[in-house]
């Protein structure tokens, strides 16, 4: 066994891994059979359904998305006024981040924008850049807030835990590009006038040509605000269910253990994926493109 | 021979109900099989373009960091950008096989 003194701990470790995880398969699979029970009746989508908690005025309710986006705006403003408040010259580690995220803020806006519109349309910039971070990653923090599977502990029923992110209901998303929407073309117009149509298609192009290219570009145009609302939400939603899917939705819905044994790894990586890279990613890209929108609106051709 | 007519009628009768149930039967079973269809092929779909398009800007960033190394960090700032607008092209591809699917 001098394999095992020679070897460095890390090494030793990952063997480790490596041993309970293909024995836990080999058990799992020994205690609870090979063959799949298939469980039709469980609702994969059921997280992301949204029922009332407490009825408002006539559409208006309060319910799982709703409490979401308060935490989310009370987290935004909390951070954000608390750093700017106590700035200090040794930063902490907040301060840092929060620094570092105005000035990547900064540095979209003013690539694509210029003087007076830089300095107009960059709180709306920034804010959605932190706001859409902070919404995309309060949403791989489990909290207890699913109403459809409650958990019955001595006598009290409490709601159990799950992952849920206010931008898996295409509502958010679709405001938000609409706010982007709406701003861009209203700068377009005061910039233009009645002549911010006729920008819309390069100049010097032949008449029978603008029959062709008018509509193609309005149809472009419509197709920025469904594609800012899509990437958004598609984004969050299927990351949501693949983590789902892969740390156990799967192994309900075969009714097969060892599945859910099987996949777990990969439910953790697609869950440190997406919480790293697409929570922060797709809030910088739907920076960006404002910005890139607005610069575009404004520019003369 | 009334016994016989209203035998045959009554055979007729059920082997007729029976054909009806397979037929819709069938119908669903096409539709189904449509809708699993329409959801593979457009997720599959928006895969393989997403794939090839993500493939393609990452070994652009590679050949052109290698070609000016300084110039990493301003490339790198659009490599994300074209990341994620290639990436959004695989869930439309995903949204119209799901609006096929449900819809």
């Amino acid at each position: 066994m001098s394999f095992l003194s020679r070897m460095s701990r890390r090494r030793k470790i990952a063997y480790g891994i490596l041993l309970v995880y293909v024995a836990g398969l080999i058990g799992m699979s020994f205690a609870f059979g090979v063959h799949t029970h298939r469980n039709n009746s469980f609702n994969i989508v059921s997280p992301y359904h949204l029922t009332a908690w407490v009825h408002l005025i006539g559409p208006i309710e309060i319910d799982k998305a709703v409490l979401y986006l308060l935490l989310t705006a009370l987290i935004t403003i909390g951070i954000l006024w608390f750093v700017a408040r106590r700035m200090e010259m040794r930063p902490n580690r907040i301060q840092t981040a929060v620094e570092w995220g105005y000035d990547l803020a900064t540095r979209l806006t003013n690539d694509s924008l210029h003087g007076r519109m830089a300095k107009r349309w960059f709180p709306l910039i920034f804010t959605l850049f932190v706001f859409i971070l902070v919404t995309n990653l309060l949403g791989y923090i489990p909290l207890p807030v699913d109403t459809a599977e409650k958990l019955h502990i001595a006598g009290f029923s409490f709601p159990s835990f799950q992952i849920y992110a206010a931008d898996t209901n295409v509502a958010l998303p679709l405001v938000l590009a609409l706010i982007v929407f709406v701003s861009y073309n209203v700068e377009g117009f005061r910039r233009h006038g009645r002549g911010y149509v006729k920008t819309l298609v390069p100049a010097g192009i032949g008449g029978g040509m603008l029959l062709f290219m008018y509509p193609l570009e309005i149809v472009s145009h419509v197709l920025r605000l469904l594609s800012l609302t899509i990437r958004l939400w598609a984004n969050l939603l299927a990351g949501h269910l693949l983590i789902d899917f892969m740390a156990g939705d799967m192994a309900v819905l075969l009714g097969l253990p060892a599945v859910g044994w099987f996949l777990l790894p990969l439910g953790v990586a697609i869950y440190v994926f997406e919480a790293v890279l697409i929570a922060g990613l797709q809030a910088f890209i739907f920076a960006i493109l404002a910005a890139i929108y607005l610069g575009g609106a404004v520019e003369s051709h | 021979m009334i016994f016989t007519i209203f035998h045959i009628l009554g055979i007729a009768m059920v082997v007729h109900a029976v054909i009806m149930l397979a037929a819709q039967s069938y119908n669903s079973v096409g539709e189904n099989a449509g809708k699993a269809i329409a959801l593979g092929v457009g997720a599959g779909g928006g895969a393989a373009g997403a794939g090839a398009g993500i493939g393609m800007l990452f070994g652009k960033v590679i050949e052109a960091v290698t070609r000016q190394p300084e110039m990493r960090a301003e490339i790198s700032s659009i490599q994300w950008l074209g990341f994620a607008l290639t990436e959004a092209t695989f869930f439309y591809g995903l949204v119209g096989g799901f609006i096929a699917f449900f819809l």
